[in-house]
């Protein structure tokens, strides 16, 4: 009972953390449809800029080892969001929005191929910059824990680092779906999403959405790595070994929906760690991969896709 | 108002518009009618800027529309309810207005427009808090007319606002739109397939075949040709 607490909230707090990794990819699928390999390695690059801005930009300098990580890993938010402002600007613009009309299979080939390529770029340009040692951000926080209880002779430790790390993954979760659901700037993302078409008759640069929207994931998801990092090591090909979950999470969630895709996350998360109890830990992302094709297998829509259009 | 002179337009190879000239006066309501394929829906998609013309020239106000990119023409006062309504879907009824608002006088006018959308398509505020995507076909297209008139347009272009409906539906939407018409005195230019309803609330018709204009006239002339009335009224 007291394994299954504990697995229980282990699952819940990395569950968060995955839930934005996968939000981040969520909105990029969601408004442009656009299926990006490379999502993994921004993922990468946001910790990167973490792991610099705190020991190098002076953060940890400024507000210590405590809490500078956190500081840096928000800052890697807007890095990030600027860095896929201008991969979008430079190459994605071209394969995808108003100029797919001109491109063969709506432009989905090319997409595959640009986005791959960016990957093998960002991933083979890291190891030259950043080298292949394993780095992590390390704070005092990554090794304490909180102690919840002793409720009937159980107690459950909830890491703090981690603890931190799914808060602030769900702040940044209620702001983005305020954001979404809210806002004109939200409103006309989502409006782009449904009917392009339509969307540039009301007036809106549909490109121009998706820029942002391109901007928003990234950073969002530069984010996520940054808080990943906290507690995991990393190394400049660490984005294929989340890319697939990130994609897991998208698919789970219903292609299209964005809170959907926080819930794809956290189940991935769950089923990560509540998989340990019974299984080896080398099956863990065996565990990941039955859930999911049984989740899907009864619900191919995954958990909010629609399924309520008429035409 | 909006003057097209000798567009030709068409998509990859094939031409759908030959040498296309209208013209629409401030305050006119025009029907271009003729049957499918005649390239009614890519003219209106030649406007909006989604299909770009391979000749000719569009103006709008004075303004030379083919230099302004196509999602700035809304703001110019352009409202296209397009074919098949294309509403969005995941959007609730008032967010489909809201974003039929995106516009400077859309935006500015927003309490005003709002309420005499609600006025003239009370079904609209009714369902204002339903996902457009779960309305019926007539409500859609009501939605996408409320949609149109909430960019406060100078110009209303109406894509086969009947397509897909039921007739008595169809008939319901034509008296909406001449009623928005006489009451707002909105400049309209209309494509449609059921040529006698058409002929007979517009001002000014075109018919429009095999991407030619092959006749036009006020709406006495037109439907007292004989090729009108023999081709589209069944008479």
């Amino acid at each position: 009972m007291e394994g299954f607490l504990q697995a229980l909230a282990a699952g819940l707090l990395i569950g968060a953390i995955y839930g934005l990794m996968c939000v981040g990819l969520g909105l990029i699928f969601g408004v442009m449809r656009v299926i990006n390999f490379a999502h993994g390695d921004f993922m990468m690059l946001g910790m990167y800029a973490a792991f610099y801005l705190f020991t190098a930009a002076g953060v940890q300098a400024v507000f210590g080892n405590t809490v500078g990580p956190f500081v840096a890993i928000l800052l890697t938010g807007p890095v990030l969001a600027v860095f896929g402002y201008f991969v979008h600007r430079t190459l994605i613009s071209h394969v995808s929005g108003t100029r797919t009309a001109s491109l063969e299979g709506e432009g989905h080939y090319a997409q595959l191929i640009l986005t791959l390529g960016i990957a093998l770029i960002l991933q083979n340009g890291g190891l030259i910059v950043f080298g292949s040692v394993l780095a992590s951000i390390r704070t005092p926080l990554s090794s304490s824990a909180w102690e919840l209880g002793p409720f009937f002779d159980m107690s459950i430790f909830l890491n703090k680092a981690r603890s931190i790390d799914a808060i602030v993954s769900l702040a940044i979760m209620s702001l983005l779906s305020l954001l979404i659901a809210r806002t004109r700037i939200g409103k006309s993302l989502r409006a782009a999403a449904d009917n392009p078409t339509a969307a540039t008759y009301m007036g809106i640069d549909v490109d121009r959405a998706h820029r942002t929207a391109f901007a928003l994931g990234c950073g969002i998801t530069a984010i996520a790595g940054g808080l990943l990092a906290t507690n995991y090591p990393f190394h400049p090909f660490v984005g294929l070994e989340y890319v697939i979950v990130m994609y897991a999470g998208v698919v789970l969630g219903g292609m299209g929906s964005i809170i959907g895709a926080f819930w794809g996350g956290m189940t991935i998360g769950l089923v990560q760690q509540m998989s340990t109890l019974i299984l080896p830990t080398q099956l863990q992302n065996a565990a990941i991969f039955a859930v999911f094709l049984l989740i899907v297998f009864f619900r191919p829509q995954g958990f909010f896709g629609r399924m309520v259009e008429r035409t | 108002m909006l003057r097209i002179e000798g567009l030709s337009a068409g998509y990859s190879a094939k031409p759908v518009l030959n040498d296309v000239s209208i013209e629409v006066g401030a305050g006119q309501f025009v029907a271009i009618v003729g049957p499918n394929g005649a390239g009614k829906t890519t003219l209106f998609k030649t406007i909006s800027g989604i299909v770009k013309p391979s000749g000719g020239a569009i103006t709008f106000d004075g303004v030379d529309l083919l230099a302004v990119p196509p999602p700035r023409r809304a703001h110019l006062g352009i409202a296209h309810v397009p074919e098949g309504r294309q509403v969005f879907p995941s959007l609730t009824v008032m967010e489909n207005l809201e974003m039929g608002a995106m516009t400077e006088s859309g935006r500015r006018d927003w309490r005003a427009n709002i309420e005499r959308i609600f006025e003239w398509l009370p079904v609209l505020k009714e369902r204002r808090s339903q996902f457009a995507g779960t309305m019926s076909g007539g409500q859609q297209q009501m939605l996408a007319i409320g949609r149109g008139l909430a960019s406060s347009p100078k110009l209303l272009m109406l894509d086969e606002p009947s397509m897909g409906l039921a007739p008595s539906t169809a008939d319901f939407i034509f008296e909406r739109l001449i009623e928005i018409r006489r009451k707002s005195g909105l400049t309209m230019l209309l494509v449609e397939q059921r040529v006698a309803e058409a002929l007979e609330s517009a001002d000014h018709g075109y018919v429009l075949e095999a991407g030619h204009v092959v006749l036009q006239g006020n709406n006495a002339t037109l439907r007292a040709d004989d090729r009108v009335r023999k081709a589209y009224l069944g008479m």
